[in-house]
């Protein structure tokens, strides 16, 4: 029975089943959102209100030829996309949802399942770069070394953001966090630069606009995944949408309060926190325009930084107050 | 600025270096000079009277010669147009994009379309006919005429 | 590490193919060239092979987005060779779709110099307004893309009275919308960030290189053929050069935005000053051997034509130079020293040019998707009850 549970856990809910659907629904949600702020209308043939159109791409794009070039490193250029997915889908079975309840602890959560995340976060990067890297295209090589460029530039200022809640909560776990602050909502409001920070570094982290530098298709044609095709193609764009939930999910069980209640209304919260969440990273990316990776830079580490060790500085004389 | 005027300021840049010199529209003038003054003509034009742009260079076969058309502009003196004729048997004349850069295209683009050497060009490469191009033919030449090749697949039947 | 990198021919920047091969350094560009000829289309032969009217139909489709810009160049040269006098009206009307023809390539360069920018919202914003302007080209002259208004002695096409007020009323929204892009090309900080100091092209170096058109006034070269050769109606209307001194792409923006606003003004005038007549006269079909150089100025900048008559009805020699030509000494220069990223806004700064779509006969409602699929008999007995209902009056004399 409890091999059985598990195998549901892993493959049905929270596990890929789920982080399928709900990573296409977020993609159409994106999209959408995204088509009616410049006044189009988005997906609307596939299903209703074009709603399966993610599936359909991902479908179509499984259906394609998959090419590999001959220059490349053919093991690591396969293995990529399958690791990919995989940790993503890992990082989206340490969500709350499932076992929202901080007095259940057990193997998917657990103390310092935050810092876990963040790790499994941070390796979709590496990934996007070791596969610009071993596709030997050029324009792959440069995107690859934006990637990490990049990388450089916005995972401390996410880091110190998305710690510093939890250093008020005083738990490295995501599900205590968020019953911490679902107890004293008030709370919440200190933490409301890291949120901004966050927000924005979770907008490079996805590689979304103003941030979408690494597979600027002006300049480097599609970047890190130039060569890639078919089913790999298909794979790393099923990553970059569960990431999109993993990340928004992040978000708001740190910042918005988690996910409590009853397992349904654990379901509910979790998304319209994540659709809300969402929607703030489409408007960034509808309202903005792409900016040169020395300004990402630049500008991670003249304002995000600052304003990340404020925030951190902040809960801890709110922390000291509270003793 | 008048056309008389205009017509009377380049006499005095360019004194005994014009041969023929015609006004037939307003801000319209045509002069003709010898093929060999054309770079000392322009760097003139540009040093007394400041004429800088070169809006294009026209070639075109007129039987046993090329004329060669520099046009040029300024807001002041308008469009001036500096006539030269090479003879087929000799195409060789001097470039002038050491004087005016800006006329390096047009100067690369006279010796794919007529096959004219245009001596000191600094890259003489061909910039429109394609790489496979067979030597010798000179699309805008009267006696040109297109005749499509036979195609080949590479790897194709035979 | 130096390296080569190929941007064309095929490239997404690229909506024509040429070929640029940059060597970077890192994300430096050290060196550019360029190679050109992958869209050659032999039209200077072919031109010397057809009579004068079909020249103008042939010219109209060198360029997608300034056809009526090759088509004028040609006309009013050839117009000079054959000696006729285009009955004013007539030459309001070209001149109108000249400004017209402006506005929508100007607004269409916002929109790609936003996409290249990766600000796509500012991208499909513009698009949809250049929708207003082409509605007005299509009510004008019954066609989206190759306008075909001019023939030799004037114009094809008349306005009436409720066209020049619809082209009125479309006027005051593009203008309204205008200064809506103006606000934000100055005021979204990433985009600004992303264009300021970006492609820098001294004076001097643009006088140097010759560029023209926007490139040169946005490096405060005050160079307009309208001004400075003023052709047919130009030295009636009045209207400002506009410049900028900032000789970069944030440049080229503000000087495009600020020509949008000289173009609407330019066409009111050109609309309320109306004067009443023909539209065309009877032109010959021969012109004495002569020779004349057309100059134009187009949305990209200075066009030219040079045409020489034999005393045949074909020319013996056309030539013509597009602005984007003139452009590219000073294109490889703005490139030299500038990041991987700017290419393409550096690029977009001299306008590539976009085919045309081929219209369907497909209309699709936008609200509920629903597709109606307009049999051509329909579609030809509602333009057919169009025609009959519409008020144009032909009151020209056809050149036959």
């Amino acid at each position: 029975m409890a091999v059985l549970k598990t195998i549901l856990y892993l493959l049905v809910y929270p596990g890929l089943l789920f982080l399928f659907v709900y990573g296409t629904f977020c993609e159409w949600f994106d999209r959408k959102v995204y088509a009616r702020l410049q006044n189009r209308m988005g997906p609307t043939h596939t299903g209703r209100w074009g709603l399966l159109q993610p599936v359909a791409d991902f479908f179509k794009l499984m259906a394609k030829e998959d090419i590999v070039p001959d220059a490349a490193d053919k093991p690591l250029f396969t293995l990529l996309p399958i690791v990919g997915l995989a940790v993503v889908a890992t990082a989206g079975l340490l969500m709350p949802l499932w076992n929202p309840f901080p007095e259940a602890a057990g193997l998917i959560s657990f103390q310092g399942d935050i810092i876990v995340l963040l790790y499994l976060l941070s390796l979709p990067t590496l990934i996007a770069f070791l596969a610009g890297w071993s596709s030997t295209n050029i324009f792959s090589q440069i995107g690859g070394t934006r990637v990490l460029t990049m990388l450089f530039g916005y995972e401390v200022p996410l880091f110190m953001a998305v710690l510093s809640p939890a250093i008020l909560a005083n738990s490295w776990r995501i599900a205590e966090i968020g019953a911490f602050y679902r107890a004293r909502p008030l709370l919440l409001l200190p933490n409301v630069i890291g949120f901004v920070v966050a927000l924005i570094c979770v907008q490079a982290k996805l590689e979304r606009t103003p941030f979408d530098i690494p597979h600027a298709e002006t300049e480097i044609v599609g970047g890190t995944f130039t060569e890639y095709s078919g089913k790999k193609l298909a794979f790393f764009r099923l990553m970059t949408d569960i990431e999109l939930v993993v990340s928004s999910g992040l978000i708001a069980a740190i910042f918005l309060g988690g996910f409590g209640g009853s397992p349904i209304l654990a379901f509910l919260q979790f998304v319209v926190k994540t659709l809300a969440v969402i929607f703030l990273l489409s408007l960034i990316r509808a309202l903005t325009s792409r900016i040169r990776v020395d300004q990402v830079v630049a500008f991670a580490w003249k304002t995000m930084a600052p304003l990340a060790v404020l925030q951190l500085l902040i809960v801890i004389i709110i922390k000291g107050l509270l003793k | 600025m008048t056309d008389l005027e205009r017509l009377d300021s380049l006499k005095v840049a360019l004194g005994g270096d014009i041969l023929e010199i015609t006004n037939p529209a307003r801000r319209r003038i045509f002069l003709t000079v010898d093929r060999a003054k054309i770079a000392s003509v322009l760097t003139a034009l540009r040093d007394r009277l400041g004429i800088t742009y070169v809006s294009t260079i026209s070639g075109l076969d007129a039987g046993d010669a090329f004329e060669i058309l520099y046009h040029l502009a300024e807001a002041a003196h308008g469009n001036v147009n500096v006539r030269i004729k090479i003879p087929k048997a000799d195409p060789h004349v001097a470039s002038v994009t050491p004087v005016l850069p800006g006329a390096i295209f047009y100067e690369r683009e006279l010796q794919d379309m007529f096959g004219l050497v245009i001596d000191g060009l600094p890259d003489p490469r061909p910039l429109i006919t394609s790489d496979d191009w067979p030597a010798g033919n000179y699309p805008l030449r009267k006696d040109w005429k297109f005749e499509r090749p036979a195609e080949i697949i590479p790897g194709g039947k035979k | 590490m130096k390296f080569n990198i190929p941007i064309g021919p095929q490239h997404p920047a690229l909506k024509e193919p040429i070929s640029l091969r940059m060597t970077v350094e890192g994300e430096v560009i050290r060196d550019a060239d360029l190679r050109l000829g992958y869209n050659h289309r032999g039209m200077e032969k072919l031109a010397e092979e057809k009579n004068w009217t079909q020249n103008i139909y042939l010219v109209e489709r060198i360029c997608g987005i300034c056809s009526h810009s090759h088509a004028t160049c040609y006309v009013q040269g050839v117009e000079k060779l054959m000696e006729i006098e285009p009955p004013k009206r007539g030459l309001y009307i070209r001149y109108l779709v000249s400004e017209l023809e402006r506005v929508h390539s100007h607004l269409l360069w916002l929109g790609v110099a936003g996409h290249e920018a990766g600000f796509d919202s500012f991208f499909m914003y513009t698009w949809r307004d250049r929708e207003v302007v082409m509605d007005l080209l299509e009510m004008i002259s019954g066609n989206r893309v190759h306008y075909a208004m001019n023939t030799l002695g004037g114009v094809r096409r008349d306005l009436d009275e409720i066209q020049i007020k619809k082209i009125l009323d479309g006027l005051v929204v593009l203008r309204q919308r205008t200064e809506y892009y103006f606000k934000i090309g100055a005021s979204e900080p990433t985009f600004v960030g992303r264009l300021a100091g970006v492609g820098y092209l001294s004076k001097e170096k643009a006088i140097a290189l010759c560029a023209c058109g926007p490139t040169a006034r946005a490096s405060g070269i005050t160079a307009d053929v309208r001004k400075d050769d003023p052709q047919a109606v130009y030295d009636e209307v009045p209207f400002d050069v506009c410049t900028a001194d900032s000789c970069d792409v944030l440049g080229r923006t503000v000087v495009r935005i600020k020509e949008l606003m000289e173009s609407y003004k330019i066409c009111e005038f050109l609309l309320r000053n109306l004067p009443a007549g023909d539209i065309a006269v009877k032109a010959p079909k021969k012109a004495k051997p002569n020779e004349v150089v057309s100059r134009y100025e187009a949305p990209r900048g200075e066009n030219i034509h040079y045409i020489r008559s034999n005393g045949t009805e074909r020319p013996e020699r056309l030539k013509v130079r597009a602005p984007t030509l003139a452009n590219y000494p000073a294109t490889i220069e703005m490139l030299k020293n500038g990041f991987i990223a700017d290419i393409p806004l550096i690029f977009a700064a001299i306008d590539p040019c976009i085919c045309c779509a081929e219209r369907t006969v497909e209309l699709v409602n936008a609200r509920s998707g629903e597709e109606t699929v307009v049999r051509f008999g329909d579609l030809r007995k509602l333009a057919g009850e169009r025609f009959a209902k519409s008020p144009v009056k032909r009151n020209a004399v056809w050149p036959f």
